[in-house]
This record gives C-alpha cells, sequence and structure tokens, in this order.
C-alpha cells in the first residue's frame, strides 16, 4: 500500500485546494481570536482557536473529492488495476485524509502559538500555566489536538463511505457539513427529549461529535453527552472502524 | 502470456460475456471487433481485474483476480477516455506512474509530446489527452497493454504515428488487445482478430486465415460476356453480376475458364474478388444475427 500511499500524496500536494484550505482555516482562526476577546486566552490556545469545527468541514471539502475527481476523470480504471488488490486504494485514500488531517491540526497548533507570543489578536497567556485537568497549557493543547485529530477520522471514515455511496461530490459535502455542525445538536435534542432506553441511545455515532468539546469543556458537555470522555472515545474509535469497513464493502461492490 | 478461459461476466444477473476463450501470445496484436454493446469494453475491464467474473483469466501463468491484481504490474491499458488528473502537467501524470525516468522521457519524445508535456493536462486538446493516455499505457515498457478506441479524436500524422510505435512495441515481445471502430486502421497492425456479438465469441483466428477464407470468389471478364454467361448457365455454374463483372466462387473457376477457353473466348480480367475488411466483418456478424433468428 506503500505505493499507493505515495501517489495519493504527490496528487493531493499537486492540488490547490489542499493549500487553498488552509488558509481559510487560519482566516478563521483569527475572526475566533477577535470574536472571543481576550477573556478566552486560555480556552482559545486549548482549542487552537476553536478550529476543530473548521478544520473538519475544511476535510471534507477536500476529501470528498479525493473519491469524486477519480470517477469524475475516469482514473478510477487506472488506479485499480495499476494497485495490487482494491482495499489499497481505499486505505490509500483513507490514510491519505488522516495524515492530511493531522498536518491541518499541526499548522492549527503552530499558528496559535504564533498568535500567542505576540499581543495583536489577544494578549499572550503562559503555555506552562495549569489549566485543565491540572495539567499544563500546552499539554491540553496537545491533549485537545490530539482528541479532535481521533473525531476527525470519524469524519474522515463518513466521507469514504460517503463518497463511495454518492457520485455526486456536492451531496457529500452537505451531508457530511451537516452531520458535523448540526450531528451533535441532534443528538443532545434526542437524549434530552427524554426518549426511551437513553443507555443504548447515548452511543448513537452522532454522540461522538461531542468528543473534542466536552474535552475542553467537560461540565456543560457531560450532562448532554452523557457519556464519559473515554467513553465518548470508544465511541468515536468504533464507529470510524464500522463507517470504514462499510465504506471499503460499498467500494468493492462499485461497478466502475 | 495472457490465457481466458470460460470468461463469464454479470451485471447484476443479466450475463454479458458468455463462455469467452482465448489466448494472447509474446508480441501479437489482436483485435477485438463487435458492435456497440457487444461486451468487448467489459471483457478489457474484466482482463483488468475491475470486474466480477467466473472462469479464469491467468497473465503469465499466474491467475487475476477481481480483488488481485499483483501480475498486473507489467501491464498498460486505455479504457474508454485517457485516465488523466487535468490539475497535473502532463509529465506529472506520467511521473505518478513512471519506474524509469529515462524510459518515460523518451516515449514523451517519441510520441510527439515535448512542446506541451509540461503544460497542465486540463489544457489540452482531446487528441492531445489521447496521446497522453496511450503514453500512460505504454509507460514502463508493458508485456501486455490493452487499447479501447486509441485512434479516438486524433489525426492522420498521430494515428500512422501510434500503428508504427504498436508494431516496434509489439516486434519488442508486447502484447495486444486493441478494440476500434476504425477497422481498415486496426486492420493495418493486428495479427490475429477476435469477432464479439452480444457477448459471445463468434471468431477468433489470425489475419491472413482470416483474410483467406473470406476471399472465395473471383472476378471475371471476358471478350464476349452475353456468350460467357449463357455457357456458363448451361454448365451450372453459379454466377452473379457486378457492373463489369461475373462473380464466380472459387471453386468454379477452373471449370469456368475451361469452358470459355474452349469456346474461344478470352479472359480479359481474373481477379480475387475481395471483399474489404468491413465488408468481411458485417458479413460474419449478419451471418451470425441469421443464424440466431433462425434458432
Amino acid at each position: 500500500m506503500y505505493t499507493e500511499l505515495r501517489h495519493e500524496l504527490y496528487k493531493l500536494i499537486h492540488r490547490k485546494l489542499p493549500w487553498l484550505v488552509i488558509i481559510i482555516m487560519i482566516l478563521f482562526m483569527i475572526i475566533m481570536g477577535i470574536g472571543m476577546g481576550s477573556d478566552y486566552g486560555k480556552l482559545l490556545v486549548m482549542t487552537s482557536y476553536n478550529s476543530s469545527q473548521i478544520i473538519l468541514l475544511l476535510l471534507v471539502i477536500v476529501g470528498s473529492t479525493i473519491f469524486s475527481m477519480e470517477f469524475q476523470n475516469k482514473t478510477i480504471l487506472t488506479l485499480l488495476y495499476r494497485s495490487k488488490n482494491k482495499s489499497s486504494v481505499f486505505l490509500a485514500k483513507f490514510f491519505t485524509l488522516i495524515i492530511y488531517s493531522i498536518l491541518l491540526h499541526v499548522i492549527a497548533m503552530i499558528v496559535t502559538i504564533i498568535f500567542n507570543m505576540f499581543p495583536l489578536i489577544n494578549n499572550p497567556v503562559s503555555l506552562n500555566s495549569i489549566y485543565k485537568y491540572h495539567q499544563y497549557l500546552f499539554v491540553n493543547m496537545l491533549m485537545t489536538t490530539g482528541v479532535d485529530i481521533v473525531v476527525s477520522i470519524l469524519i474522515i471514515s463518513l466521507i469514504c463511505l460517503t463518497s463511495c455511496l454518492i457520485n455526486s461530490n456536492t451531496i457529500v459535502i452537505v451531508i457530511n457539513a451537516i452531520i458535523i455542525f448540526m450531528g451533535s445538536g441532534l443528538s443532545s435534542n434526542l437524549l434530552n427529549a427524554n426518549v426511551r432506553y437513553v443507555n443504548i441511545v447515548r452511543w448513537n455515532p452522532l454522540n461522538m461529535l461531542n468528543l473534542t468539546t466536552q474535552y475542553y469543556n467537560y461540565s456543560t458537555y457531560h450532562l448532554t453527552s452523557m457519556l464519559s470522555n473515554i467513553q465518548l472515545l470508544m465511541g468515536t474509535i468504533l464507529y470510524a472502524m464500522i463507517f470504514l469497513l462499510l465504506g471499503y464493502f460499498v467500494f468493492r461492490k462499485k461497478k466502475f | 502470456m495472457l490465457q481466458i478461459k470460460e470468461l463469464d461476466i454479470y451485471y447484476g444477473r443479466k450475463k454479458i460475456v458468455k463462455n469467452a476463450s482465448f489466448e494472447i501470445s509474446d508480441g501479437e496484436i489482436v483485435g477485438l471487433i463487435g458492435p456497440n454493446g457487444a461486451g468487448k469494453t467489459t471483457i478489457m475491464k474484466t482482463i483488468l481485474g475491475l470486474t466480477k467474473f467466473r472462469g479464469n483469466i491467468s497473465f503469465n501463468g499466474k491467475e487475476i483476480t477481481d480483488n488481485n491484481h499483483e501480475e498486473l504490474n507489467n501491464v498498460g491499458a486505455l479504457i474508454e477516455n485517457p485516465a488523466i488528473y487535468p490539475f497535473l502537467t502532463g509529465k506529472a501524470n506520467l511521473e505518478l506512474y513512471s519506474t524509469n525516468e529515462q524510459s518515460t522521457s523518451e516515449l514523451i519524445t517519441r510520441l510527439g509530446m515535448d512542446s506541451y508535456i509540461n503544460k497542465k493536462a486540463g489544457s489540452y486538446s482531446i487528441g492531445m489527452k489521447q496521446k497522453l493516455g496511450i503514453a500512460l499505457a505504454l509507460l514502463n515498457n508493458p508485456k501486455f497493454v490493452i487499447l479501447d478506441e486509441p485512434m479516438n479524436g486524433l489525426d492522420i500524422e498521430s494515428t500512422i504515428l501510434i500503428r508504427q510505435i504498436i508494431r516496434e512495441y509489439s516486434s519488442r515481445g508486447t502484447s495486444f488487445l486493441i478494440s476500434s471502430h476504425v477497422l481498415s486502421e486496426l486492420q493495418k497492425v493486428m495479427t490475429s482478430v477476435i469477432i464479439i456479438n452480444h457477448g459471445e465469441i463468434i471468431m477468433n483466428s489470425p489475419i491472413e486465415e482470416f483474410n483467406k477464407s473470406n476471399s472465395s470468389s473471383y472476378l471475371l471478364r471476358t471478350t464476349d460476356m452475353d456468350k460467357t454467361f449463357k455457357l456458363l448457365n448451361e454448365n451450372s455454374i453459379p454466377v452473379s453480376k457486378d457492373e463489369n463483372h461475373f462473380i464466380i466462387k472459387d471453386e468454379y473457376i477452373d471449370k469456368s475458364q475451361k469452358i470459355i477457353f474452349d469456346h474461344q473466348i478470352w479472359l480479359i480480367e481474373l481477379a480475387p474478388n475481395e471483399l474489404t475488411f468491413e465488408q468481411n466483418i458485417i458479413n460474419i456478424l449478419q451471418k451470425k444475427r441469421g443464424e440466431n433468428n433462425a434458432n
């Protein structure tokens, strides 16, 4: 699969869109910093200027085209016959998006550190100060980023599944954007509607999207998600694996 | 090199290709001919492991399945449209799969693509894209190449060039499976012909045998056409006419010559009545349809 992964990264690097979205991400971080003001300096650093949602949305935009461009340009045929098997093509795309997600998160952290060095957007705060979970703020930022990467893997597996099910990348983007922006809200509405079997319903996949926000704001979001951080983390990983397997199943059955 | 045995291909429950078997040897150029929807592209895709099938496909003795293409690393293909990433330059499209920079550069030059190879492929004309698609198929000196309608969008010079390149690769041992609606072009390069109709292979033969078996009559012109006609009829020799000739089956040609010579009529012209390649193909397909309708 190394060759297929190298091919995917080569294509990703040579496209404009993946680079363009980094500028959009930084602009969004600046707007967040200005919007939240200096009172939330530590929270902004911990959440890398609240970049989680925009990173997920940008991943959806870039990720949905990673499959659709192959179908539209008919390059999927070359890609498949030149690879050892279908799974290596599918997994190469999945891992490429994970690598891209990690890249976006690392850039978000670097930009956060740069913003925190100069009092341009907000007053700098010490990265060595103790903040959430009795940990240094720097550790908080690293952990939040790590948790958000896990959530992004769930979204990537959903992108892979929906991209193989639906040929239109616009529809794929819309569906995944709705899941990102409204998924956790839908889940909390469901859980707060006093439905029966709450103990089961709280394990719904949309609830797992609360993981990052709950990690940096446990007291508020735990009441909504009704799951602990660890439970959300395990659920996120489990659903990512389920969606990935479903996506691969659809990809194998797809006619090219 | 390539062996296909009892190949059945389904789309849903419908059998698209039925019990297809053929072999392709080193250096052979096989023309896959048939009407639209006959199953040509489906067979090509299946050889590349892109479609599920029943039967056996093996390349150099090793089996190919729809989920195991390991043996296909010496295979190149152009299926339907050139598979090109428009955001990459022509060169980058080739570099993506190239294993030898030197041979890729030589291929670019051989195909006359040097002047535009560093431009984005999205800006290419149809012919330029087609050439790039062919270059992708010929990349890394493959042992076997599948070309589906390779002459699409090519100008006459490029068509001649591609024909020459196919022959060059063939002489070095590369085998080709080519489908094209431009039968006259295909005729100039292929060494064997496979005719497929409604998913069934109805003919698989070397091109010399094909030509021989489909050229079985002669054109005859004499000094006295009316008398010749009368004599041939009297001797129960089946004869048909075109504008200036009689058309006589080859089994009667010796007898016909003797009769007209005995009656002091002289030959002006006696030549094999060669149908064009296209006419032969159409005749075979029509004959097959007639048989099917009779059944």
